[in-house]
């Protein structure tokens, strides 16, 4: 459990800087939407059948893209042996190497599991977006469970490819979306589900990111790649191009061939809870509408609009996410002087309510209703829910099979943003058959939903 | 107007097409003190090398006798086309010099300058016209409205729009119940982008540190007028003056007075009791790239109250399930959500709707034009469209509230309340220091 407070920790010293950055801009903060992570970090007895397989034995992981998040993953399991690390930039990935001295060192992560494959079992991906896919679905071919970061992979195409896979290799998976192991994200289910809101109609998500530039046209000038750098190793399946400091660290989260906006990078924590509560699967259409954007970079800024049809009892739900600084307004019900304008949060719209993150509002409404009854079991904590699954326990709760689909949702808001060149004028919704990934009413903009990869690299 | 997109043309359209000949009303022919219609009316031009070019040209029936513009330059071609109007470089200067020759005045300056130069002007008794957002601030707006009152002179704002059919329909239709009782606004336009991949002009963007060498033609210190000095450079002048928080009035002040004109009629809407804002990154030298402005109007009348929603850089609102499914929603657009229907700009939506229903009884008098309506006020008729007392005034200052809800100072108050807004008193009643905004400084040598 020390792993996971190392993490919980991690988190917040990210949400702290990034709280910094961005109180000069807009004063905002991430805390009550990552807060509840650490409330139940506390320590969590081991369910009787996870015994079976005795937690004494430790897992051998692996860990690829390990300079950055992958860093803060591997903190969070340190109770297990990390036995190989990938990284294509050995300069960045130093500090990690240094921490766990023992593990051999790559640059290639598919000759570590050419050659590794019988020392690990278990790896975490935590490369940019455009790696997750190839890494996570070599990985469990050879039946390696696998903990990815967010957003699972880069389209949608390759994430149900990737959830298709795990799915029949019977591996243990998690992305890494940690906030779903709240106990906030309990909270919100428990109160939709004893109807302390009524029915959900609508659902606003926001994230006041991002913080990497936006809105660039491709850099023209050729800078040498930084030693330790192997270049063609970063770009793996992606279009070949020159190297360029625009690109890395992190900042290719703002590029198309490499990140997916802010809705990829913040989407999977938000939606979440939005999911697990409302029970949402794929959405009829989406439509979106942004500040200037380009073949290159994510906009500076967007609203991505989804309808989700009806699901048993819950009625037709509109959710609507907005990034860039960019919120729904005000609720009426929202104390004068109460801060609205979270970094990023949830407004839950209700027949009979209103929620934001998992408060009822106003205040009063709060106190007056108090706790939901408890139906859903607390976490151990979102990385040990997957070691306990790594060692046959149940599933964690955001497995692939869970968290997949989501994941593809939120990519099929980029899809949208992207084909804003062709809707700027007309506006469209875009209409999506999930179970067969294609957006039936625009057939170009099935184009994002299939990437193609670049030679020697395949699922 | 030649950088004027084409879906604009819709909204701009109508003005023209109305704008033949239309016979002076004998009412017109009173007025002490007026040019009689048949007489010509001596105007003088403030502002003249953009925008003031087309409106003068507009005006062209009348004698067009000074000219004054900080870019003589830049004015060369208004120049020509009026070669016996003599030219001014400060319009303090033309005032005093020509106070007896001239019985009005077109004010097109950037922003910053159309309340001291409009000011000036009307204190001297001459007519105005002024271009749109009427001024930098809501002081300025209301002070506007004030002096055309006392001094009884003809005014107008640049907001061609407000004579149009379309204007008219809009109201007509509201005022007919064709989609009942309206709670609900939603106002868009994609400026200061243009098109998804360029902008009409920079904003989100910082102060320019290199200080390149003022052209020969321009006066800066006049350019900066009442604007507190900074050195000159390229990124404000000409036209990119708007995304600046010292000069321009950003997309809401470019378009909200076009736009939200209809809504103000229809609706018959006066001041809002509040606005908020949200929007990208904003700091302390330019607008935001994208923005949401929501103000709350009390009911009027037998009018519910109703809350108007704008939105800019590329934003909108969720496409209207009503619209069929490959119509256009358009980068600039008005959407009216009543509790019978919905109407996209002046076509109830959807088309079918609009078939069934059929045009309303008409019951406001067309425009003879935007600008003639002005010239016949000049000379005597009633007061135009969008004169500063009655109309432009009060939507002014609601458009320039909205600015300063957008406000980089008052972003971390905007997390926790909005701004609550007494009209009358002109007065942010729920956070005092906000109310600094609603006025602007003044340098040196500047007052209104």
């Amino acid at each position: 459990m020390k792993g996971h407070k190392v993490t919980a920790k991690g988190r917040q010293t990210q949400s702290a800087q990034r709280s910094r950055a961005t109180d000069r801009e807009t004063g905002l903060s991430r805390r009550d939407f990552m807060g509840g992570a650490a409330a139940v970090a506390a320590f969590t007895i081991v369910p009787g059948r996870v015994l079976a397989d005795p937690p004494s034995n430790k897992l051998n992981i692996a860990g690829i893209g390990v300079g950055g998040q992958g860093g803060g993953d591997l903190g969070a399991m340190s109770g297990e042996n990390i036995v190989a690390l990938c990284d294509v930039d050995w300069s960045r990935a130093v500090g990690t190497f240094r921490r766990y001295p023992k593990a051999r060192k790559y640059k290639d992560f598919r000759k570590m599991l050419d050659k590794e494959d019988k020392n690990i079992d278990a790896v975490i991906v935590a490369t940019p977006d455009h790696v997750h896919a190839v890494a996570s679905m070599a990985a469990i071919k050879r039946g390696k469970h696998v903990y990815c970061e967010k957003p699972l992979a880069h389209s949608i195409y390759e994430i149900r490819k990737v959830t298709e896979a795990a799915s029949k290799a019977k591996v243990a998976t998690q992305l890494g979306n940690q906030g779903q192991a709240s106990e906030g994200t309990r909270l919100v289910c428990e109160f939709i589900w004893a109807g302390a809101i009524g029915p959900v109609r609508e659902v606003h998500s926001w994230c006041n990111r991002p913080i990497s530039p936006r809105g660039l046209s491709r850099p023209v000038d050729t800078p040498e790649v930084p030693e330790g750098l192997d270049w063609d190793l970063w770009l793996g399946p992606a279009k070949w191009r020159p190297y360029h400091p625009w690109y890395l660290p992190f900042s290719w989260r703002g590029w198309w061939d490499f990140g997916t906006g802010v809705l990829g990078d913040i989407g999977c924590h938000q939606f979440a809870p939005i999911y697990r509560a409302l029970k949402l699967g794929y959405p009829t259409s989406v439509e979106a509408c942004s500040s200037g954007v380009n073949e290159e970079t994510a906009p500076l800024a967007s609203i991505v609009r989804y309808d989700f049809p009806a699901r048993g009892d819950m009625p037709e739900m509109k959710l609507t996410w907005y990034d860039g600084g960019l919120m729904p307004p005000r609720p009426a019900e929202l104390e004068e002087g109460r801060r609205f304008g979270g970094a990023d949060d949830n407004l839950y719209v209700g027949d009979k309510g209103k929620m934001l993150s998992h408060r009822l509002l106003p205040e009063s409404r709060s106190k007056e209703y108090g706790a939901p009854s408890k139906v859903l079991p607390r976490s151990p904590g979102h990385h040990k829910e997957w070691l306990i699954a790594c060692k046959g326990g149940p599933p964690a709760d955001s497995n692939f099979d869970v968290s997949g689909p989501m994941a593809e949702v939120v990519l099929l808001g980029n899809v949208a943003v992207r084909m804003g060149q062709k809707m700027y004028e007309k506006g469209l919704k875009l209409y999506y058959d999930g179970p067969k990934m294609e957006i039936t009413n625009l057939a170009e903009a099935n184009k994002y939903v299939r990437p193609e990869f670049r030679e020697g690299w395949t699922l | 107007m030649g950088n004027k997109k084409v879906s604009r043309r819709d909204f701009m359209g109508a003005a023209g097409a109305v704008a033949a000949f239309t016979i002076v009303p004998r009412y017109v022919l009173g007025g002490p003190g007026n040019t009689p219609p048949s007489e010509k009316l001596n105007i003088a031009g403030i502002g003249v090398g953009g925008q003031g070019a087309g409106d003068l040209g507009a005006m062209s029936g009348e004698n067009i006798v000074a000219l004054c513009d900080v870019d003589w330059s830049r004015a060369g071609g208004t120049f020509r086309r009026y070669p016996k109007a003599r030219k001014y470089k400060d319009f303090r200067k033309m005032l005093d010099k020509e106070a007896k020759n001239i019985d009005a005045v077109v004010v097109a300056t950037p922003d910053h300058i159309h309340a001291p130069a409009s000011i000036a002007a009307m204190k001297r008794n001459k007519h105005v016209y002024c271009e749109k957002p009427l001024t930098h601030s809501v002081y300025e707006a209301r002070l506007m409205a004030e002096v055309a009152r006392e001094h009884k002179v003809a005014t107008q704002m640049g907001n061609q729009g407000q004579a149009s059919e379309q204007t008219r329909l809009m109201c007509e239709y509201i005022w007919d119940g064709a989609i009942g009782p309206v709670r609900e606004v939603h106002v868009w336009t994609d400026r200061p982008n243009r098109g998804l991949n360029s902008v009409y002009w920079p904003q989100g963007v910082d102060r320019p540190t290199d200080t390149p060498a003022v052209p020969e033609t321009l006066d800066w210190d006049l350019w900066l007028g009442p604007a507190p000095e900074r050195p000159y450079h390229p990124v404000y002048v000409p036209f990119k003056w708007r995304g600046w928080w010292d000069f321009g009035t950003g997309a809401l002040g470019d378009i909200g007075c076009h736009a939200l004109d209809p809504i103000f009629r229809a609706l018959k809407l006066g001041h809002p009791t509040s606005v908020e804002a949200i929007s990208t990154l904003v700091n302390k030298e330019t607008y935001p790239l994208a923005s949401a402005v929501h103000y709350e109007f009390p009911a009027r009348g037998d009018m519910p109250p109703v809350k108007v929603t704008w939105y800019d850089g590329g934003m909108r609102p969720p496409r209207p399930v009503e619209l069929e499914d490959n119509r256009q929603i358009g980068t600039n657009g008005k959407l009216f959500i009543g509790d019978k229907g919905k109407m996209l700009a002046e076509r109830l939506i959807p088309e079918s709707r609009m078939k069934e229903y059929g045009k309303p009884p008409q019951k406001i008098p067309r425009s003879p034009g935007h600008h003639k309506e002005w010239i016949l006020a000049c000379k005597g008729g009633k007061p135009a469209g969008s004169n500063f007392p009655d109309h432009a005034g009060l939507l002014a200052q609601a458009v320039l509230l909205g600015n300063v809800a957008l406000r980089r100072e008052l972003r971390e108050t905007m997390n926790r309340t909005k701004l609550m807004w007494d009209g009358a008193k002109m007065e942010i009643t729920n956070v005092p220091e906000a109310n600094k905004f609603l006025h602007r400084e003044y340098r040196e040598g500047w007052t209104l």
